[in-house]
């Protein structure tokens, strides 16, 4: 299990069953292409990048995202998802080293 | 800008300009990326060969001037009522002239509610960046966006 840090944002905070809400999932991740120069030592730096970002809602699939190296540094994926009830939002995530991280959240939506 | 401060700079610049050209050619060659796919077949290669229609359905949120391509914020509407029947399958975002040009390839689900997906992404140069979006019954609609990139976040 990877040690990476991540960070799930539900927006707004307060929320009922049946709301749509906002969700933030950001990563701590240097999304190296393998393209791009260390300028110190003049050599490539090795590609490290996000491959396969899942969302899942209670153990169901929610979202699932196949990324490449395009994306930015510490990358941020924003989703909106309807609340049916209270549960876990858990986000698993890959890297091309085959490094695996989960990442969860409990939604309790009031009334 | 003043003479002297002008004169100071250039004289660095050219300075770095003639040790640089030694670093590169000891340098081991240019990686080619595993990846690397240009937009017509990473196209071909999500639709494939289906028509795609460009559609004010799709709405693609992105600046028009990015100072700096490393961090391209890009954000994704798709008006859909999202039930079981009619519902987003995925969104597809490209960047024309990136060695790769898929960026992400999100897959929905109804449970989703809305179909939104945003993220940062990096651009080498400016360029168009495309939303290929892919809706329940087959079809492929699209919009796009030129981004104009002063610093390219490639390199």
């Amino acid at each position: 299990m990877g040690k990476r840090k991540s960070l799930i944002k539900i927006k707004p905070k307060k929320y009922k069953t049946g709301d749509i809400v906002k969700v933030d999932f950001m990563v701590m991740h240097p999304m190296e292409t393998g393209m791009r120069k260390d300028k110190k030592t003049g050599k490539y730096t090795p590609a490290e990048y996000i491959t396969e970002v899942k969302f899942f809602f209670n153990d169901v699939l929610l979202t699932k995202m196949i990324i490449w190296e395009a994306l930015s540094t510490n990358p941020l994926f924003t989703i909106n998802f309807k609340v049916t009830g209270p549960g876990k939002l858990k986000v698993v995530f890959k890297d091309n080293k085959g490094e695996v991280t989960e990442k969860s959240k409990k939604i309790k939506p009031k009334g | 800008m003043q003479r002297r401060t002008f004169l100071k700079g250039f004289g660095a610049a050219v300075a770095v300009s003639a040790v640089v050209p030694s670093v590169v050619l000891a340098d081991d060659k240019k990686p080619t990326s595993p990846n690397a796919m240009s937009y017509t077949t990473a196209v071909a290669a999500i639709t494939g060969g289906k028509s795609v229609t460009v559609s004010s359905k799709v709405a693609l949120k992105a600046p028009e001037i990015a100072e700096n391509g490393a961090v391209v914020p890009v954000k994704v509407t798709v008006e859909s009522p999202m039930t079981d029947k009619d519902y987003v399958k995925a969104i597809h975002i490209l960047a024309k002239k990136n060695f790769n040009a898929r960026c992400a390839n999100v897959f929905l689900t109804p449970a989703n509610g809305k179909a939104v997906f945003g993220t940062r992404i990096k651009l080498g140069g400016t360029q168009d960046v495309v939303a290929l979006v892919e809706l329940s019954d087959g079809s492929f609609i699209s919009a796009s966006q030129n981004v104009k990139v002063t610093i390219g976040g490639c390199g």
